[in-house]
Protein backbone atom coordinates (compact mmCIF):
# COMPACT_ATOMS: atom_id res chain seq x y z
CA UNK A 1 0.00 0.00 0.00
CA UNK A 2 1.39 3.53 -0.96
CA UNK A 3 -0.69 5.79 0.14
CA UNK A 4 0.09 8.23 3.04
CA UNK A 5 -1.45 10.27 5.43
CA UNK A 6 -0.97 13.90 4.56
CA UNK A 7 -2.90 15.64 7.28
CA UNK A 8 -6.33 16.15 8.82
CA UNK A 9 -8.65 17.90 6.52
CA UNK A 10 -9.42 20.62 8.69
CA UNK A 11 -5.78 21.45 8.62
CA UNK A 12 -6.35 21.90 4.51
CA UNK A 13 -9.38 24.66 4.46
CA UNK A 14 -9.90 25.62 0.26
CA UNK A 15 -7.40 28.54 -0.18
CA UNK A 16 -4.57 26.32 1.74
CA UNK A 17 -1.78 23.96 0.64
CA UNK A 18 0.10 21.48 3.12
CA UNK A 19 3.80 20.28 1.98
CA UNK A 20 5.06 17.06 3.41
CA UNK A 21 8.00 14.89 3.14
CA UNK A 22 6.43 10.95 2.26
CA UNK A 23 8.69 8.30 0.86
CA UNK A 24 12.04 11.06 0.35
CA UNK A 25 9.33 12.74 -2.12
CA UNK A 26 7.96 16.06 -1.09
CA UNK A 27 4.57 16.36 -2.28
CA UNK A 28 2.20 19.15 -1.76
CA UNK A 29 -1.41 19.12 -1.40
CA UNK A 30 -3.37 22.12 -2.83
CA UNK A 31 -7.23 22.43 -1.72
CA UNK A 32 -8.66 24.56 -4.71
CA UNK A 33 -12.44 25.49 -3.86
CA UNK A 34 -12.74 21.89 -2.53
CA UNK A 35 -10.99 19.96 -4.87
CA UNK A 36 -7.86 18.36 -3.32
CA UNK A 37 -4.38 18.76 -5.92
CA UNK A 38 -1.46 17.02 -5.07
CA UNK A 39 1.94 17.23 -7.12
CA UNK A 40 5.70 17.35 -6.25
CA UNK A 41 7.04 19.96 -5.07
CA UNK A 42 9.15 20.06 -7.96
CA UNK A 43 9.03 22.48 -11.37
CA UNK A 44 9.65 20.51 -14.44
CA UNK A 45 11.85 23.30 -15.80
CA UNK A 46 14.50 23.71 -13.58
CA UNK A 47 13.67 21.84 -10.51
CA UNK A 48 12.44 24.92 -8.35
CA UNK A 49 10.02 24.13 -4.99
CA UNK A 50 7.20 24.41 -7.19
CA UNK A 51 5.29 24.65 -3.71
CA UNK A 52 6.13 27.63 -2.66
CA UNK A 53 4.97 29.15 -6.06
CA UNK A 54 1.96 31.48 -5.77
CA UNK A 55 -1.23 30.46 -6.40
CA UNK A 56 -3.61 32.88 -8.74
CA UNK A 57 -5.57 33.33 -12.34
CA UNK A 58 -3.95 34.52 -15.05
CA UNK A 59 -5.12 36.79 -18.64
CA UNK A 60 -6.52 34.32 -21.71
CA UNK A 61 -7.32 36.28 -25.11
CA UNK A 62 -10.33 35.37 -26.80
CA UNK A 63 -9.35 36.73 -29.78
CA UNK A 64 -7.23 39.65 -31.53
CA UNK A 65 -6.30 42.12 -29.14
CA UNK A 66 -8.62 40.84 -26.50
CA UNK A 67 -7.49 40.31 -22.66
CA UNK A 68 -9.51 38.22 -19.89
CA UNK A 69 -8.74 37.26 -16.42
CA UNK A 70 -9.28 33.70 -15.82
CA UNK A 71 -8.98 30.42 -14.03
CA UNK A 72 -8.70 32.78 -10.92
CA UNK A 73 -6.93 30.74 -8.36
CA UNK A 74 -6.15 27.89 -10.43
CA UNK A 75 -2.34 29.02 -11.73
CA UNK A 76 0.49 28.42 -9.74
CA UNK A 77 3.03 30.24 -10.88
CA UNK A 78 6.96 28.98 -9.92
CA UNK A 79 8.97 30.71 -7.48
CA UNK A 80 12.13 30.53 -9.31
CA UNK A 81 10.98 31.80 -13.63
CA UNK A 82 7.32 32.50 -12.91
CA UNK A 83 6.12 29.96 -15.51
CA UNK A 84 2.44 29.25 -15.02
CA UNK A 85 0.92 26.08 -13.99
CA UNK A 86 -2.54 25.04 -14.33
CA UNK A 87 -4.08 22.92 -11.68
CA UNK A 88 -5.64 20.40 -11.73
CA UNK A 89 -3.64 19.01 -14.70
CA UNK A 90 -0.46 20.75 -13.89
CA UNK A 91 0.16 21.73 -17.53
CA UNK A 92 2.38 24.64 -18.21
CA UNK A 93 0.24 27.43 -20.30
CA UNK A 94 3.96 28.41 -21.64
CA UNK A 95 5.40 25.90 -23.17
CA UNK A 96 2.94 22.86 -22.86
CA UNK A 97 5.16 19.94 -23.20
CA UNK A 98 5.96 20.69 -19.83
CA UNK A 99 3.86 19.08 -17.33
CA UNK A 100 4.09 19.06 -13.22
CA UNK A 101 3.93 15.46 -11.47
CA UNK A 102 0.37 14.96 -10.03
CA UNK A 103 -0.26 12.17 -7.33
CA UNK A 104 -4.07 10.40 -6.51
CA UNK A 105 -5.22 12.06 -3.51
CA UNK A 106 -8.51 11.02 -1.55
CA UNK A 107 -10.08 11.82 1.89
CA UNK A 108 -11.07 9.08 4.25
CA UNK A 109 -12.24 9.38 7.38
CA UNK A 110 -11.37 13.25 7.81
CA UNK A 111 -7.84 12.54 6.63
CA UNK A 112 -6.01 13.56 3.24
CA UNK A 113 -4.03 10.50 1.68
CA UNK A 114 -1.79 10.34 -0.80
CA UNK A 115 -0.66 7.26 -3.38
CA UNK A 116 2.82 8.41 -3.68
CA UNK A 117 3.10 5.70 -6.29
CA UNK A 118 0.53 7.50 -8.79
CA UNK A 119 3.02 9.94 -9.26
CA UNK A 120 3.32 10.99 -13.55
CA UNK A 121 6.51 11.32 -14.15
CA UNK A 122 7.69 15.33 -14.57
CA UNK A 123 7.67 15.58 -18.47
CA UNK A 124 9.85 18.17 -19.96
CA UNK A 125 10.08 19.00 -23.45
CA UNK A 126 12.59 16.58 -24.61
CA UNK A 127 10.66 13.76 -22.57
CA UNK A 128 7.68 14.97 -24.36
CA UNK A 129 9.37 14.89 -27.79
CA UNK A 130 10.92 11.17 -27.57
CA UNK B 1 52.08 69.67 -59.75
CA UNK B 2 48.67 68.72 -61.10
CA UNK B 3 46.13 66.84 -59.33
CA UNK B 4 46.59 63.85 -62.27
CA UNK B 5 50.37 64.20 -61.78
CA UNK B 6 50.11 63.52 -58.09
CA UNK B 7 47.39 60.89 -58.95
CA UNK B 8 49.77 59.37 -61.23
CA UNK B 9 53.04 59.33 -58.82
CA UNK B 10 50.75 57.67 -56.00
CA UNK B 11 49.93 55.00 -58.29
CA UNK B 12 46.17 55.54 -57.94
CA UNK B 13 43.53 56.32 -60.41
CA UNK B 14 41.35 59.56 -59.26
CA UNK B 15 37.98 58.65 -60.24
CA UNK B 16 36.58 62.03 -59.82
CA UNK B 17 32.65 61.62 -59.47
CA UNK B 18 32.04 58.99 -62.13
CA UNK B 19 30.11 56.19 -60.00
CA UNK B 20 31.43 53.82 -62.88
CA UNK B 21 34.57 54.11 -62.16
CA UNK B 22 34.24 54.61 -58.20
CA UNK B 23 32.21 50.70 -58.63
CA UNK B 24 34.93 48.35 -57.25
CA UNK B 25 32.58 45.39 -57.03
CA UNK B 26 32.79 43.48 -60.74
CA UNK B 27 29.79 41.73 -61.46
CA UNK B 28 31.38 39.12 -63.95
CA UNK B 29 34.70 38.17 -61.34
CA UNK B 30 31.66 37.76 -58.76
CA UNK B 31 29.48 35.73 -60.19
CA UNK B 32 32.65 32.83 -60.78
CA UNK B 33 32.77 32.71 -57.01
CA UNK B 34 31.88 29.57 -55.27
CA UNK B 35 30.11 26.30 -56.46
CA UNK B 36 27.43 26.93 -59.29
CA UNK B 37 24.60 24.85 -57.66
CA UNK B 38 22.87 22.03 -59.33
CA UNK B 39 19.30 23.11 -58.69
CA UNK B 40 16.84 25.79 -60.10
CA UNK B 41 17.20 29.25 -58.66
CA UNK B 42 14.98 31.70 -57.92
CA UNK B 43 16.34 35.07 -56.96
CA UNK B 44 14.33 36.87 -54.58
CA UNK B 45 15.78 40.19 -54.12
CA UNK B 46 16.78 42.33 -57.17
CA UNK B 47 16.52 45.88 -57.04
CA UNK B 48 14.82 48.04 -60.40
CA UNK B 49 14.66 51.60 -60.85
CA UNK B 50 13.59 54.17 -63.92
CA UNK B 51 15.35 55.05 -66.07
CA UNK B 52 15.04 58.45 -65.78
CA UNK B 53 12.71 61.09 -63.85
CA UNK B 54 11.11 61.83 -66.85
CA UNK B 55 10.26 57.45 -67.34
CA UNK B 56 8.97 57.47 -63.42
CA UNK B 57 6.99 60.89 -62.92
CA UNK B 58 4.39 59.80 -66.89
CA UNK B 59 3.30 57.65 -63.89
CA UNK B 60 2.31 60.57 -61.45
CA UNK B 61 -0.98 62.04 -61.31
CA UNK B 62 -0.69 65.51 -62.55
CA UNK B 63 -1.19 66.73 -59.15
CA UNK B 64 2.03 65.52 -58.61
CA UNK B 65 4.11 65.01 -61.77
CA UNK B 66 5.74 68.74 -61.41
CA UNK B 67 6.44 68.57 -58.10
CA UNK B 68 10.29 68.22 -56.64
CA UNK B 69 10.88 64.61 -55.23
CA UNK B 70 13.20 64.11 -52.66
CA UNK B 71 16.44 62.76 -54.04
CA UNK B 72 16.16 59.94 -51.49
CA UNK B 73 19.89 60.06 -50.05
CA UNK B 74 20.00 61.56 -47.30
CA UNK B 75 22.11 58.93 -46.94
CA UNK B 76 25.08 59.83 -44.87
CA UNK B 77 27.19 56.89 -45.47
CA UNK B 78 28.68 56.72 -49.19
CA UNK B 79 30.21 53.17 -49.04
CA UNK B 80 33.74 53.19 -49.93
CA UNK B 81 33.09 49.95 -52.54
CA UNK B 82 30.79 52.29 -54.52
CA UNK B 83 27.72 51.43 -54.28
CA UNK B 84 26.53 49.52 -57.63
CA UNK B 85 28.25 46.79 -59.85
CA UNK B 86 30.75 48.03 -62.32
CA UNK B 87 28.82 46.21 -65.09
CA UNK B 88 25.58 47.55 -63.83
CA UNK B 89 26.17 51.03 -64.91
CA UNK B 90 25.05 51.95 -68.82
CA UNK B 91 24.42 54.89 -70.60
CA UNK B 92 20.85 54.14 -70.84
CA UNK B 93 20.40 54.28 -67.24
CA UNK B 94 20.89 54.57 -63.73
CA UNK B 95 22.28 50.91 -62.36
CA UNK B 96 18.66 48.28 -61.93
CA UNK B 97 17.41 50.06 -65.12
CA UNK B 98 17.31 48.11 -68.00
CA UNK B 99 15.35 44.92 -68.37
CA UNK B 100 17.42 43.46 -70.90
CA UNK B 101 20.66 44.23 -69.41
CA UNK B 102 19.33 42.54 -65.99
CA UNK B 103 17.99 39.92 -67.44
CA UNK B 104 21.40 39.13 -69.12
CA UNK B 105 23.15 39.42 -66.37
CA UNK B 106 21.12 37.59 -64.02
CA UNK B 107 19.05 34.93 -66.42
CA UNK B 108 21.11 34.28 -69.32
CA UNK B 109 24.65 34.41 -67.78
CA UNK B 110 23.87 34.24 -64.12
CA UNK B 111 21.75 31.04 -64.89
CA UNK B 112 19.12 32.48 -62.17
CA UNK B 113 15.33 31.16 -63.61
CA UNK B 114 13.13 33.56 -62.03
CA UNK B 115 13.64 36.98 -60.71
CA UNK B 116 11.81 39.07 -57.59
CA UNK B 117 12.21 42.68 -58.18
CA UNK B 118 11.89 45.12 -55.54
CA UNK B 119 11.86 48.62 -56.13
CA UNK B 120 12.21 51.45 -53.38
CA UNK B 121 10.30 53.84 -52.88
CA UNK B 122 11.79 56.69 -50.68
CA UNK B 123 11.30 55.39 -47.49
CA UNK B 124 9.58 57.99 -45.48
CA UNK B 125 8.07 61.19 -46.65
CA UNK B 126 7.12 63.81 -44.50
CA UNK B 127 4.22 64.20 -46.99
CA UNK B 128 2.08 60.87 -47.09
CA UNK B 129 0.32 61.55 -49.91
CA UNK B 130 3.21 62.35 -51.84
CA UNK B 131 4.56 59.23 -50.72
CA UNK B 132 1.34 57.27 -51.43
CA UNK B 133 1.62 58.77 -54.68
CA UNK B 134 5.48 57.77 -55.34
CA UNK B 135 4.15 54.02 -54.48
CA UNK B 136 1.15 54.06 -56.73
CA UNK B 137 3.39 55.24 -59.62
CA UNK B 138 5.96 53.24 -58.65
CA UNK B 139 3.88 49.61 -59.10
CA UNK B 140 2.40 50.83 -62.06
CA UNK B 141 5.89 51.23 -63.58
CA UNK B 142 6.95 48.18 -62.62
CA UNK B 143 3.92 46.80 -64.59
CA UNK B 144 4.51 48.73 -67.09
CA UNK B 145 8.09 48.41 -68.05
CA UNK B 146 9.28 45.24 -66.21
CA UNK B 147 6.11 42.44 -65.60
CA UNK B 148 4.31 40.76 -68.42
CA UNK B 149 4.18 38.50 -71.45
CA UNK B 150 7.65 39.88 -72.35
CA UNK B 151 9.31 39.32 -69.19
CA UNK B 152 7.35 36.02 -67.89
CA UNK B 153 10.78 35.71 -65.14
CA UNK B 154 10.10 38.81 -63.54
CA UNK B 155 7.99 38.82 -60.26
CA UNK B 156 6.96 42.03 -58.75
CA UNK B 157 6.74 43.55 -55.57
CA UNK B 158 3.86 46.02 -54.74
CA UNK B 159 5.23 48.99 -52.44
CA UNK B 160 2.74 50.56 -49.56
CA UNK B 161 3.22 53.28 -47.38
CA UNK B 162 2.21 51.73 -44.37
CA UNK B 163 2.20 54.67 -42.55
CA UNK B 164 -1.25 55.45 -44.08
CA UNK B 165 -2.71 52.23 -43.90
CA UNK B 166 -6.03 53.50 -45.79
CA UNK B 167 -4.14 54.34 -48.67
CA UNK B 168 -1.63 50.81 -48.55
CA UNK B 169 -4.88 49.01 -48.53
CA UNK B 170 -6.19 50.52 -51.65
CA UNK B 171 -3.13 50.05 -53.80
CA UNK B 172 -2.46 46.40 -52.49
CA UNK B 173 -6.43 45.77 -53.81
CA UNK B 174 -5.44 47.33 -56.65
CA UNK B 175 -2.89 45.44 -57.83
CA UNK B 176 -3.33 42.04 -55.71
CA UNK B 177 -5.45 40.56 -58.95
CA UNK B 178 -2.39 41.08 -61.72
CA UNK B 179 -0.50 37.77 -61.57
CA UNK B 180 2.79 39.78 -61.71
CA UNK B 181 3.07 40.92 -58.23
CA UNK B 182 4.19 38.58 -55.56
CA UNK B 183 4.83 40.17 -52.82
CA UNK B 184 4.00 43.67 -50.90
CA UNK B 185 7.24 45.61 -50.08
CA UNK B 186 7.37 48.04 -47.58
CA UNK B 187 10.28 49.99 -45.94
CA UNK B 188 12.76 48.78 -43.26
CA UNK B 189 12.10 52.25 -41.32
CA UNK B 190 8.87 53.33 -40.03
CA UNK B 191 8.41 55.51 -36.80
CA UNK B 192 6.11 52.45 -35.00
CA UNK B 193 7.40 48.72 -34.91
CA UNK B 194 4.95 47.16 -37.46
CA UNK B 195 3.19 45.15 -35.14
CA UNK B 196 1.18 48.01 -33.45
CA UNK B 197 -2.70 48.21 -34.19
CA UNK B 198 -2.44 50.50 -36.77
CA UNK B 199 -0.74 48.76 -39.28
CA UNK B 200 -2.81 45.59 -39.31
CA UNK B 201 -5.34 46.62 -42.05
CA UNK B 202 -2.01 46.41 -44.07
CA UNK B 203 -1.68 42.88 -43.21
CA UNK B 204 -4.66 41.67 -43.51
CA UNK B 205 -4.88 42.83 -46.73
CA UNK B 206 -1.37 40.96 -47.80
CA UNK B 207 -2.82 37.61 -45.95
CA UNK B 208 -6.02 37.32 -47.16
CA UNK B 209 -4.68 38.14 -50.86
CA UNK B 210 -1.39 35.53 -49.83
CA UNK B 211 0.93 37.66 -50.23
CA UNK B 212 3.60 37.75 -48.32
CA UNK B 213 5.19 41.07 -46.89
CA UNK B 214 8.82 42.33 -47.44
CA UNK B 215 10.54 44.29 -44.87
CA UNK B 216 13.67 45.95 -46.89
CA UNK B 217 15.52 49.07 -46.09
CA UNK B 218 14.85 52.05 -48.16
CA UNK B 219 16.37 55.30 -49.08
CA UNK B 220 16.56 57.81 -45.85
CA UNK B 221 15.01 61.43 -46.45
CA UNK B 222 15.98 62.86 -43.15
CA UNK B 223 11.73 61.90 -41.37
CA UNK B 224 12.90 58.45 -40.09
CA UNK B 225 14.30 57.88 -36.71
CA UNK B 226 18.22 58.14 -36.46
CA UNK B 227 19.62 54.37 -37.25
CA UNK B 228 20.30 53.66 -33.74
CA UNK B 229 18.04 55.37 -30.53
CA UNK B 230 21.91 56.29 -29.74
CA UNK B 231 22.39 58.08 -33.12
CA UNK B 232 24.57 57.71 -35.58
CA UNK B 233 27.59 55.93 -36.20
CA UNK B 234 30.80 57.34 -38.37
CA UNK B 235 30.83 54.71 -40.97
CA UNK B 236 29.24 52.99 -43.89
CA UNK B 237 30.50 50.06 -42.49
CA UNK B 238 29.18 50.55 -38.44
CA UNK B 239 26.08 51.64 -40.33
CA UNK B 240 25.26 48.53 -42.45
CA UNK B 241 26.65 46.24 -39.00
CA UNK B 242 23.42 47.57 -37.21
CA UNK B 243 20.81 48.42 -39.58
CA UNK B 244 19.33 45.12 -39.28
CA UNK B 245 18.64 44.77 -35.66
CA UNK B 246 15.84 46.93 -36.98
CA UNK B 247 14.14 43.36 -38.52
CA UNK B 248 14.62 42.40 -34.78
CA UNK B 249 12.08 44.95 -33.65
CA UNK B 250 9.82 44.72 -35.94
CA UNK B 251 9.91 40.81 -35.30
CA UNK B 252 9.70 41.01 -32.21
CA UNK B 253 6.76 43.39 -32.52
CA UNK B 254 4.86 41.39 -34.93
CA UNK B 255 4.80 38.27 -32.13
CA UNK B 256 4.65 39.75 -29.09
CA UNK B 257 1.59 42.06 -30.23
CA UNK B 258 -0.21 39.09 -31.81
CA UNK B 259 -0.08 39.78 -35.43
CA UNK B 260 1.28 36.47 -36.42
CA UNK B 261 -1.42 34.87 -34.20
CA UNK B 262 -4.21 36.85 -36.03
CA UNK B 263 -3.26 35.97 -39.48
CA UNK B 264 -1.85 32.76 -39.66
CA UNK B 265 -1.53 33.12 -43.50
CA UNK B 266 0.91 36.19 -43.14
CA UNK B 267 4.40 35.77 -44.28
CA UNK B 268 7.12 38.21 -43.59
CA UNK B 269 10.14 38.43 -45.18
CA UNK B 270 13.00 40.14 -43.90
CA UNK B 271 15.18 41.21 -47.09
CA UNK B 272 18.28 43.11 -45.82
CA UNK B 273 19.71 41.15 -43.08
CA UNK B 274 19.22 39.78 -39.52
CA UNK B 275 19.25 36.35 -39.83
CA UNK B 276 22.54 35.94 -37.25
CA UNK B 277 21.01 37.72 -35.00
CA UNK B 278 17.80 35.02 -35.33
CA UNK B 279 19.47 32.30 -33.43
CA UNK B 280 20.59 34.14 -29.90
CA UNK B 281 17.22 36.70 -30.07
CA UNK B 282 14.91 33.29 -29.93
CA UNK B 283 16.74 32.03 -27.10
CA UNK B 284 15.95 35.47 -25.33
CA UNK B 285 12.44 35.71 -26.53
CA UNK B 286 11.44 32.22 -25.59
CA UNK B 287 12.77 32.44 -22.18
CA UNK B 288 11.13 35.35 -21.81
CA UNK B 289 8.00 34.13 -22.89
CA UNK B 290 7.63 31.36 -20.58
CA UNK B 291 8.11 34.33 -17.69
CA UNK B 292 5.91 36.74 -19.16
CA UNK B 293 3.62 34.85 -21.03
CA UNK B 294 0.22 36.72 -19.16
CA UNK B 295 1.06 39.84 -21.08
CA UNK B 296 0.50 38.90 -24.47
CA UNK B 297 -2.55 35.92 -24.25
CA UNK B 298 -3.33 35.77 -27.74
CA UNK B 299 0.40 34.24 -28.29
CA UNK B 300 -0.57 30.81 -28.89
CA UNK B 301 3.11 29.39 -29.47
CA UNK B 302 6.42 30.10 -27.94
CA UNK B 303 8.11 32.91 -30.48
CA UNK B 304 11.30 31.10 -32.06
CA UNK B 305 7.80 28.19 -33.38
CA UNK B 306 6.35 30.89 -35.52
CA UNK B 307 9.34 31.07 -37.40
CA UNK B 308 9.13 28.10 -39.59
CA UNK B 309 5.43 29.15 -40.79
CA UNK B 310 5.32 32.47 -41.36
CA UNK B 311 9.08 34.37 -41.20
CA UNK B 312 11.77 34.04 -44.07
CA UNK B 313 15.09 36.13 -44.25
CA UNK B 314 16.70 36.60 -47.27
CA UNK B 315 20.18 35.10 -47.53
CA UNK B 316 22.55 37.95 -49.34
CA UNK B 317 24.44 39.14 -46.44
CA UNK B 318 26.38 36.03 -46.01
CA UNK B 319 26.48 36.69 -42.19
CA UNK B 320 27.68 33.59 -40.12
CA UNK B 321 30.70 32.18 -38.90
CA UNK B 322 33.46 32.45 -41.20
CA UNK B 323 35.33 28.77 -40.45
CA UNK B 324 33.26 26.36 -42.83
CA UNK B 325 32.78 23.46 -40.40
CA UNK B 326 31.28 25.85 -37.47
CA UNK B 327 29.16 27.07 -39.94
CA UNK B 328 27.38 24.09 -40.89
CA UNK B 329 26.31 23.41 -37.39
CA UNK B 330 25.14 27.14 -37.12
CA UNK B 331 22.97 26.64 -40.38
CA UNK B 332 21.16 23.51 -38.95
CA UNK B 333 20.82 25.25 -35.30
CA UNK B 334 19.14 27.89 -36.74
CA UNK B 335 16.99 26.12 -39.18
CA UNK B 336 18.26 27.89 -41.88
CA UNK B 337 17.52 26.13 -44.84
CA UNK B 338 13.80 26.61 -44.22
CA UNK B 339 13.78 30.24 -43.24
CA UNK B 340 16.31 31.16 -45.89
CA UNK B 341 15.89 32.11 -49.79
CA UNK B 342 18.54 33.34 -51.65
CA UNK B 343 18.52 36.42 -53.23
CA UNK B 344 21.22 38.65 -54.82
CA UNK B 345 20.46 42.26 -53.77
CA UNK B 346 21.85 42.97 -57.71
CA UNK B 347 22.95 45.60 -59.04
CA UNK B 348 23.90 46.69 -55.46
CA UNK B 349 27.87 45.97 -54.47
CA UNK B 350 26.92 43.27 -52.02
CA UNK B 351 25.61 40.96 -54.65
CA UNK B 352 25.66 37.55 -53.52
CA UNK B 353 26.40 35.08 -56.80
CA UNK B 354 24.41 31.58 -56.16
CA UNK B 355 27.74 29.94 -56.49
CA UNK B 356 28.60 31.53 -53.07
CA UNK B 357 25.39 30.17 -51.24
CA UNK B 358 26.69 27.98 -48.79
CA UNK B 359 28.91 26.18 -51.07
CA UNK B 360 29.52 23.87 -48.22
CA UNK B 361 26.13 22.81 -47.64
CA UNK B 362 24.28 19.92 -48.23
CA UNK B 363 22.82 19.62 -52.00
CA UNK B 364 19.04 19.45 -50.12
CA UNK B 365 19.64 22.28 -47.97
CA UNK B 366 21.06 24.65 -50.74
CA UNK B 367 18.37 23.56 -52.92
CA UNK B 368 15.63 24.78 -50.71
CA UNK B 369 17.44 27.83 -50.52
CA UNK B 370 18.31 29.03 -53.92
CA UNK B 371 14.86 27.34 -55.51
CA UNK B 372 12.21 25.46 -52.83
CA UNK B 373 11.74 27.73 -50.25
CA UNK B 374 11.11 30.73 -52.39
CA UNK B 375 8.65 29.12 -54.70
CA UNK B 376 6.80 27.48 -51.93
CA UNK B 377 6.32 31.09 -50.61
CA UNK B 378 5.81 32.82 -53.77
CA UNK B 379 3.87 30.13 -55.51
CA UNK B 380 5.67 30.30 -58.34
CA UNK B 381 4.85 27.09 -59.42
CA UNK B 382 1.16 28.09 -59.53
CA UNK B 383 0.81 28.34 -63.13
CA UNK B 384 3.47 25.51 -63.87
CA UNK B 385 1.38 22.47 -62.48
CA UNK B 386 -1.73 24.12 -63.82
S1 LIG C 1 12.32 26.18 -12.21
FE1 LIG C 1 10.24 26.53 -12.40
S2 LIG C 1 10.09 27.93 -14.03
FE2 LIG C 1 12.18 27.53 -13.89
Amino acid sequence: MTERVVCATEDLPPGSRVVVSVDRIEIGVFNIGGELVAIRNRCPHAGAPMCDGLLTGTVVSDGPQQRRWAHDGEILRCPWHGWEFKLPEGRSLVDPPYLLSTYEVRVLDGQVLVDTASGRGTRTRAEART
Amino acid sequence: MSAAGAARREGTELAGDDPARLATVSLETAARGGRPPACAIVDASVHVRPRSQAEFRAYLPRLWKTRRLPSGDGYYYPNPAGNHLRETYSDAGPPGSDPDLLHRHLITDGGVDRVVLHPLTLGLLPDIDLLGAVCSATNAWLADTWLGPTHDRFHGTIRVAPGDPVAAVAEIERWAAHPGFVQVGVPMQSLQPYGKRQFWPVWEAAAAHGLPVCVHADAETGVEHAPTPAGYLHTHFGHAAVAPFMFVNHLTSLMTEGVLDHLPGLRVVFADGGFDLLGPMMWRLDKDYRAMRVDMPWMTRLPSEYLAEQVRFVAHRMDGPDDAAVAGEWLSMVDADRLLVYGSNYPNWDFLPPGLVYPDAAAEARERILHGNATRLYELDRGETA
